[in-house]
């Protein structure tokens, strides 16, 4: 049975086989030598979903529409080719076995989609390197991967089309009519007048040069960036199911701690290491990243392929698991001006088709940078001092957290008798509290829930800073004291329900605070707005005539899936809503995010004049906004273009509050 | 070197304050303490030389009731190898400040260098730092905005009234008071906030120093809080007319011109 051919088969597949094969236990091992933990194995059922959603049915990809369809083409047909290759291969092993047994019909149709799939991938690989080559997008940079990639991804069609031409030409085939582009190829050829022994040695040589690429692919994959054939499956799989997200807690407690954050790509866990695998280059991440459209020196892209070039450079130490020889993560290429340029805006998250998650390692390594380094924007220490003495960013007493309600029928948690007949605790958040512009949304909002009947109060002197700038600034040991303060308090008197006008307490109460003890039912003001509208409670008239947009917030979009219960609290007040080019999930940041709102920023251009710029564009008179510090970022957007006197930033209960009669 | 640095604990800078019931001093209730900014530069000073001489030791000193342990933490997680706490009551004056200090300090290791802030926050008093060099009669170099150290000396740059900059140089021991500038206080890393629990800080009493309240030569009387800022006044009118306006409140009723 076996002959030369097939020895000789055994011998080159066997070989390259187990090249590959090591180098992919190289990649395992390495991300097993991880030492971050990272548990990705409940909700089966909804992984196993999201898995055949977007890995089979290609969702994330086709995000972009073109691209997207030209790698869906090559991807169904790479999963109907690799049928074909795989007779192949067991027919050079063992002359004579083919796939026909599973039924002419079958297998009929089963060639002509690979026929069919064959000349697609080719034309998609057309149009790949027509967008590579000519289109040249700025986000895809040319690198030598990509090109050998195509071109080899070509070479494999053609080989396949010829190998079928000259095997339908030397033995005409019973199923030589479920291969049509092959038949017609061979027709084409049939001017070279070729003997049947010669074409069938043709299709023969056209079948190695296929196999032959095929196991050098296999070779190649697991170095290249197209490892993501391998890794994105599994990577698709252990996402983090949903768009909310909390930072993962460091057990202060744990007196073996020794290192707090990333320092070494080994504190990383192995899922991170899966996302590097998984990383196509394809550049979607960077085109949407504020920091790197304003000319900073962070590319989410860069980032990722940072982080597994540092990793495949400690290769030895880390498989040697000899942690004290791997090199630091911040190199000449990974600055930290890169780790702080990131306003945690997750647009890169929501754009990547493979589910890599950027933002986790850029924050584990602030971390490192604050807690174990004490290196950071020197501007920052003045607020971690501020919330370390006075429990608020910024630099005011705690005694006068009340103030901005003093004259407001605004009862305070220890004034309240039973505080299980209130609806909602309010939070008021340190810019509520301290920031003069953002207490008259705080006191548009009492407002309203006074008219719609709404039972509410407030912490008081007694609330303190969530935490949120701490934590975002890799301050995780600040943030903890705060967190668990506040826990204390709202669980001394049994809160339940909590909302606030602030998407990064928001953010922090609902997705964070459960690690500490603290489960409330926490909802945005624009969501209780919202269903009071719905419900009847108040009744806006819809009557405002301007122009008016409305900027998605980071922390209530992308990170919590709320578009649109502030497009309803708007639209039940003004006629003529407008959308800027950037919104919903594809909004652009503020710059506030991540931090940010506390540091300078010195490099670049500035996200906010950038993110007005779009907002002026749709020639709108005012811009509403559900977050204080975007409402910051804008107003001084509008100061730096001088449009502080023609277009106003309101908050959308302060746009409501107006619309009220009383 | 041996290096000693004397701190205070003040109040939060964003403190209401308010006077306790028989108003001879302040209430200290709710009060946020934080280590005097000044002080902050002469401990960054004083681990800053610790790290040009890495053989020296760095204490920190702070006289004043239990409390001011938490102040002398901060200095040690920011570095500082340990600890000595003088009890002294809320209300001591700068002469038994700077007689305790001196005292305890005769009875440790040497004195090489000696760091204070230029001034508290709180009083403002500015006395201290050269009360403690008189009381050891070393050197007191005040208002200092730049130093460079070698074994036995100091040459610093020492800010003047109206900006002009001196430049002196002493032998050592000396005392010298920071003044903003000098350098960035470091903020302590985690690792080292966990380490500043366990170092010691050593406890000293009036007694153990031969010394008693009577020694103190300033008593508090009685505290008065300053009367509430006046309402702003918006002047109306042309410009011309705004401004004879002003002449006239600033000469008949402030009284300045
Ligand atoms: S979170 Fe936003 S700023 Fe940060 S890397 Fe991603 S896109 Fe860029
Ligand atoms: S991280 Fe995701 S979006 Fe960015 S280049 Fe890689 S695969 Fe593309």
């Amino acid at each position: 049975m076996f002959n030369f051919e097939s020895l000789l088969f055994l011998i080159i597949a066997g070989a390259a086989f187990t090249y590959a094969g090591i180098q992919l236990k190289n990649l395992f091992l390495l991300a097993k030598a991880h030492q971050g933990t990272e548990k990705r194995c409940d909700r089966l059922g909804e992984r196993i979903t999201l898995t055949v959603l977007n890995v089979l049915g290609q969702k994330a990809v086709l995000q972009k529409k073109w691209i997207g369809i030209l790698h869906a083409t090559i991807f169904w047909g790479f999963l109907l080719i690799t049928i074909g290759t795989l007779e192949q291969f067991l027919s050079t092993l063992i002359p004579g076995v083919s796939f026909e047994f599973l039924g002419k019909t079958f297998y009929s149709g089963l060639l002509w989609t690979q026929d069919l799939f064959t000349v697609l991938v080719f034309l998609a690989v057309l149009g790949g390197a027509y967008r590579r080559l000519i289109v040249k997008p700025a986000y895809v940079t040319l690198n030598k991967d990509a090109n050998f990639i195509l071109l080899f991804t070509g070479l494999l069609m053609i080989s396949i089309l010829l190998m079928n031409a000259f095997h339908i030409m030397g033995a005409h085939p019973w199923y030589e009519n479920s291969l049509p582009f092959s038949a017609s190829l061979s027709e084409g050829l049939l001017f070279l007048n070729l003997d049947p022994h010669t074409a069938l040695l043709l299709g023969k040589t056209f079948k190695w040069v296929h196999m032959l690429i095929v196991l050098g692919f296999g070779m190649y994959i697991p170095s290249s960036k197209h490892l993501h054939v391998l890794a994105a499956g599994p990577n698709t799989f252990f996402q983090t199911i949903g768009r909310s997200k909390g930072m993962k807690p460091i057990d202060f407690e744990d007196e073996t701690l020794e290192q707090y954050g990333t320092a070494k790509v080994t504190d990383l866990s192995w899922k991170d290491a899966l996302d590097y695998y998984s990383c196509t280059e394809c550049g979607r991440c960077q085109e949407v990243c504020p920091a790197w459209n304003t000319e900073k020196p962070l590319s989410p892209k860069k980032l990722i392929s940072d982080l597994k070039y540092n990793l495949f450079r400690n290769k030895e130490a880390v498989l040697k698991k000899d942690y004290e020889a791997v090199s630091d993560v911040i190199d000449h290429e990974l600055t930290s001006d890169v780790i702080w340029s990131c306003t945690s805006c997750r647009a890169c998250e929501i754009a990547c088709p493979v589910f890599i998650e950027h933002t986790d390692k850029i924050y584990d390594i602030r971390r490192d940078l604050v807690m174990m380094k004490s290196e950071f924007p020197s501007e920052v220490q003045t607020v971690f001092k501020n919330m370390e003495t006075n429990a608020t960013p910024w630099a005011f007493s705690a005694d006068d957290r009340d103030a901005w309600c003093e004259d407001l029928p605004v009862k305070k948690m220890n004034e309240v008798s039973s505080p299980e007949e209130l609806d909602y605790l309010l939070w008021v958040g340190c810019a509520g509290a301290y920031d003069d512009r953002n207490k008259k949304v705080l006191r548009s909002f009492t407002r309203i829930l006074n008219k719609a009947d709404v039972k509410f109060a407030i912490l008081g002197k007694e609330e303190q800073c969530t935490g949120d700038p701490a934590r975002r600034i890799g301050n995780e040991y600040l943030f903890q004291t705060l967190a668990t303060a506040n826990v204390e308090t709202l669980n001394r008197y049994s809160v339940k329900k909590v909302v606030t006008a602030c998407p990064h307490c928001f953010n922090t109460l609902k997705n964070e605070y459960g690690d500490f003890g603290g489960n409330y039912e926490v909802i945005h003001h624009t969501q209780l707005m919202a269903d009071l509208i719905q419900s009847g409670k108040i009744k806006p008239s819809q009557s405002l005539e301007q122009k008016i947009t409305y900027h998605d917030s980071c922390y209530l979009g992308r990170w919590n899936d709320e578009y649109s219960a502030p497009r309803k609290v708007l639209e039940s007040v003004a006629k003529k809503p407008v959308e800027m080019k950037a919104h919903h999930d594809q909004s652009m940041c503020c710059g506030a995010g991540g931090g940010r709102m506390w540091m300078e920023e010195t490099l670049g251009k500035r996200i906010n004049v950038t993110r007005t710029e779009q907002a002026l564009e749709t020639g709108a008179s005012v811009v509403a906004s559900g977050c204080p510090f975007c409402m910051t970022m804008i107003s001084d957007g509008l100061k730096t273009k001088d449009h502080q006197d023609t277009v106003l930033v309101k908050d959308l209960a302060e746009i409501l509050d107006d619309s009220l009669t009383d | 070197m041996n290096i000693y640095v004397c701190i205070k604990q003040v109040p939060d800078t964003e403190t209401k304050i308010k006077l306790n019931s028989d108003q001879t001093w302040i209430d200290t209730s709710g009060i946020k303490w934080i280590v005097s900014p000044y002080d902050e530069f002469a401990i960054e000073e004083g681990l800053k030389v610790k790290a040009q001489f890495p053989e020296s030791k760095v204490t920190i000193v702070s006289a004043g009731p239990d409390r001011v342990v938490d102040a002398i933490r901060t200095g040690l997680a920011m570095g500082a190898d340990t600890g000595l706490h003088i009890e002294l009551p809320e209300t001591a004056d700068h002469f038994i400040t700077a007689q305790a200090i001196s005292k305890a300090l005769q009875k440790e290791e040497k004195v090489d260098l000696l760091f204070c802030g230029k001034e508290a926050i709180d009083d403002g008093a500015a006395q201290t730092a050269q009360l403690i060099a008189a009381a050891m009669d070393i050197p007191a170099l005040t208002v200092i905005l730049e130093a460079q150290y070698t074994e036995n000396s100091v040459q610093v740059k020492r800010e003047v009234e109206g900006g002009t900059i001196e430049v002196l140089e002493s032998s050592l021991p000396a005392v010298i008071a920071a003044q903003k500038g000098l350098n960035e206080p470091r903020y302590a890393s985690l690792p080292n906030i966990m380490k500043a629990k366990k170092k010691e800080v050593k406890k000293v009493s009036l007694a153990d120093l031969g010394m008693s309240e009577s020694d103190q030569k300033v008593k508090l009387k009685n505290f008065e809080l300053p009367a509430p800022k006046a309402a702003g006044r918006k002047l109306d009118g042309t410009p011309a007319e705004m401004a004879a306006e002003l002449v006239k409140i600033l000469h008949e009723e402030v009284k300045v011109i």
